[in-house]
């Protein structure tokens, strides 16, 4: 009875079901990257048509200093914003793993900024940290502070103060990841631990901590990528200057392909960029494998 | 296996290449007007100008009913990728906005109709602004005219009449020179309640380029070498450039750009923070809407010469034009169409204040002294008929440093001599390097 039931399952009918999710996948995302992968070794501004130029693009990038400073801004800010996300995301994850009235209130306004526009988040940023007229400036002028550096003029912190107000705006999705990670973990352990004389920081550090490493893996993947998306921000809050000194790989992308159309040369960047993203996020996966080995 | 898969993704790259390539149409039509209903495409970049644009499509389609024009606004900020690909497609719309900025790059692609043969034997030059078309021809370093100015752009000095009465000194005007400007600016750089914090900047200064060339032409200087191939200032730029570097670094009567990051370029002026600026006449509009009549008092005027300037009288203005697609197939209604909306079909409250109109006698009418700066406003048209220069050439956008990259090239180099990194001959001489890096490159 089965298999007269059965009767109509040939070896291609999966693929059938397959076809139009793989045809999507090639439409919408194989097939751009493998024309954005040819035209990266291609001279075309849009207007013409394109012409093949070989490696010239990736030779100019390597040649151009400005690339290598736009690389290490990018690996700064990822550095900065990664480290400054996981932590505050974990802190606050901590603070609101708490069963106490009124708790999903706090979670709300921390996750507010996360669906903020994040336009209007620099914008608001300019306005607070503006100096002699931002409201941060007022305040310390009448706590007496008057030296306050500028924060979006100088070249040597302005990227730092994005990739600071980028993991305000978003340590509240990280939060939410390590909420649910720290949910996760028995109670049992936590008061066998308590029973056997762990203090709190020992319970966190050798309990919550080594059951969190899935979560925490997890979330280093996750924020890894998202801090190569670091494009609105810089955009609204200071358009990757002083002189380069904020711009990022992303932003490189926008203004070549969208602003001087040199197209190729944009795709080019942004094949550097994917070759990068895709080194951390392999190497993610290989030291996930090695280390974040839960007590399973 | 592996032959097979290479053969897949050598025929996925030429689908590709194919696909990026697009088709491509015949040239230009032989001019001639079509018997039957006709529909027009208009692509224009203001979407603020939505309504004026229904207006002026209900009128034009009264006038002439065989002929139905169908109007696609986008937001300038998308408007050149959207029409870059339907030239690329040869696709354009029948007639579409053109920015100066453009017009060198896309008349030598071959992407505008010629339009001196309509020109002469219309006489649209005796209608519209002869001195806009010629511009229109030395931007686009060619021999013809492929865009009908609608309206032109120059830059004034904006001033703030309330804070001159408050600081007892006589409003600016044409006979001002710099010595003039840099007394005013140190005498209107004010810090109201002595906490420290200057209230009042006699004048506000960035490395935008509507800050800057105005000065520069104004004392007769260049940016750029004759063949406008070369970043190669002269002594009258290097003089300019030094004056203003002088305001902010010397006399401290402008603020260093760094120190206004909190604020829009154009919101500085508005919020009383610096008592004159230079910029573009379009602010005119932004400043009748937002401060009204019931807002401080203020005027314009000529950005002063300099030593060297006063003789040649040059302005620092550019033409925004229409033009017409190459391949379009209904040459004379597009024709008749574009002559309507840059002027001759249009009345004063469908421009944009501070935009002096192409078209003769619609320009004589932007003075209304019921709405400020009154009759300062007769400078516009003063300066629509003067010689007019700019810096655009082709890859303008990268080295200038505009909008989205405006915290760069020329612009960010001025700006860190401003903010007081180095002087600005060191700021200038570092920019000339990179910026004839880049010009080599769109000059090969």
């Amino acid at each position: 009875m089965a298999s007269k039931s059965l009767a109509w399952h040939k070896p291609w009918t999966p693929w059938l079901f397959l076809l139009p999710t793989l045809v999507g996948l090639f439409v919408f995302r194989l097939y751009p990257i493998i024309t954005a992968c040819v035209l990266s070794f291609t001279d075309w501004d849009l207007l013409g048509d394109p012409h093949f130029i070989g490696l010239e693009n990736y030779f100019e990038a390597f040649h151009d200093p400005d690339t290598w400073l736009v690389i290490g801004n990018t690996f700064k800010f990822s550095f900065f914003y990664v480290i400054g996300g996981m932590l505050f995301g974990l802190i606050l994850a901590c603070l609101i793993n708490v069963k106490i009235r009124g708790i999903n209130f706090f979670r709300a306004a921390i996750y507010m900024p996360v669906v903020t526009s994040s336009v209007a988040v620099g914008i608001v940023w300019l306005w607070l940290l503006g100096p002699n007229y931002g409201l941060l400036a007022i305040i310390c002028r009448h706590l007496g502070i008057r030296n306050m550096p500028n924060w979006l003029g100088d070249r040597h912190i302005v990227l730092y103060t994005v990739a600071f107000v980028q993991v305000w705006k978003m340590s509240g999705y990280y939060m939410i990841l390590f909420l649910a990670g720290l949910q996760n973990i028995s109670h049992e352990l936590l008061e066998a631990a308590t029973i056997d004389g762990a203090t709190r920081p020992q319970r966190f550090f050798h309990v919550t901590l080594p059951l969190l490493a899935p979560t925490t893996f997890f979330v280093l993947t996750v924020a890894i990528i998202d801090s190569f998306k670091n494009f609105e921000l810089i955009l609204a809050m200071t358009k990757g200057g002083p002189m380069n000194a904020s711009n990022t790989l992303v932003y490189d992308v926008y203004l070549n392909g969208f602003l001087y159309y040199r197209v190729g040369f944009a795709e080019a960047i942004a094949f550097i960029l994917l070759v990068i993203v895709a080194f951390f996020t392999i190497a993610n996966f290989f030291i996930k494998k090695k280390w974040a080995h839960p007590w399973d | 296996m592996k032959k097979r898969m290479a053969l897949v993704l050598a025929a996925l790259m030429a689908a590709g290449m194919v696909f990026a390539q697009g088709s491509k149409e015949s040239g230009a039509s032989t001019p001639a007007k079509s018997t039957g209903p006709v529909t027009l495409e208009w692509w224009t970049w203001d979407p603020t100008m939505k309504d004026q644009n229904v207006q002026v499509i209900a009128q034009y389609e009264k006038d002439h009913p065989n002929v139905k024009i169908n109007n696609t606004i986008i937001d300038t900020k998308e408007y050149w990728t959207k029409i870059r690909i339907q030239a690329q497609q040869r696709k354009l719309p029948d007639v579409f906005t053109m920015s100066s900025g453009y017009l060198e790059e896309w008349a030598q692609n071959g992407l505008m109709y010629n339009l001196d043969s309509l020109i002469e034997r219309d006489k649209t030059d005796e209608v519209f602004y002869k001195s806009m078309m010629d511009s229109t021809k030395s931007i686009a370093k060619a021999d013809h005219v492929y865009a009908l100015p609608f309206a032109l752009v120059t830059t004034v000095l904006y001033y703030n009449k309330d804070a001159f009465d408050a600081a007892g000194l006589a409003y600016p005007n044409e006979d001002w020179d710099w010595n003039d400007f840099r007394d005013a600016a140190k005498k209107l750089t004010i810090d109201k309640n002595g906490d420290g914090v200057i209230d009042q900047w006699g004048f506000w200064v960035y490395g935008r380029y509507a800050q800057i060339e105005s000065w520069v032409y104004a004392n007769g200087g260049n940016l750029l070498n004759a063949a406008k191939d070369q970043f190669a200032p002269d002594q009258a730029a290097l003089d300019a450039l030094n004056f203003l570097y002088s305001l902010v670094a010397t006399d401290k009567s402008a603020p260093p750009q760094k120190e206004m990051s909190a604020f829009r370029n154009e919101d500085i002026f508005t919020q009383g923070k610096a008592a004159m600026w230079v910029d573009g006449s379009w602010y005119v509009d932004n400043m009748r809407k937002k401060l009204g009549n019931d807002g401080f008092k203020w005027g314009i005027t000529r950005v002063p010469f300099g030593p060297s300037g006063k003789a040649a009288r040059v302005t620092y203005g550019w033409p925004d034009s229409y033009c017409m697609a190459p391949n379009t197939q209904h040459v004379e209604e597009a024709w008749d169409f574009m002559k309507y909306v840059a002027g001759e079909g249009i009345d004063i409250s469908q421009y944009m204040a501070g935009k002096i109109p192409s078209n003769i006698a619609l320009s004589k009418q932007i003075v209304d002294p019921n709405l400020q700066p009154g009759t300062d406003m007769e400078l516009l048209s003063t300066e629509a008929g003067e010689p007019l220069k700019t810096s655009y050439t082709k890859g303008w956008n990268e080295w200038r440093g505009y909008r989205s990259n405006e915290a760069m090239g020329l612009n960010g180099y001025i700006d860190s001599a401003m903010n007081g990194e180095r002087t600005m001959d060191e700021a200038v001489k570092a920019a000339t390097g990179d910026i004839n890096a880049v010009l080599k490159r769109y000059y090969k």
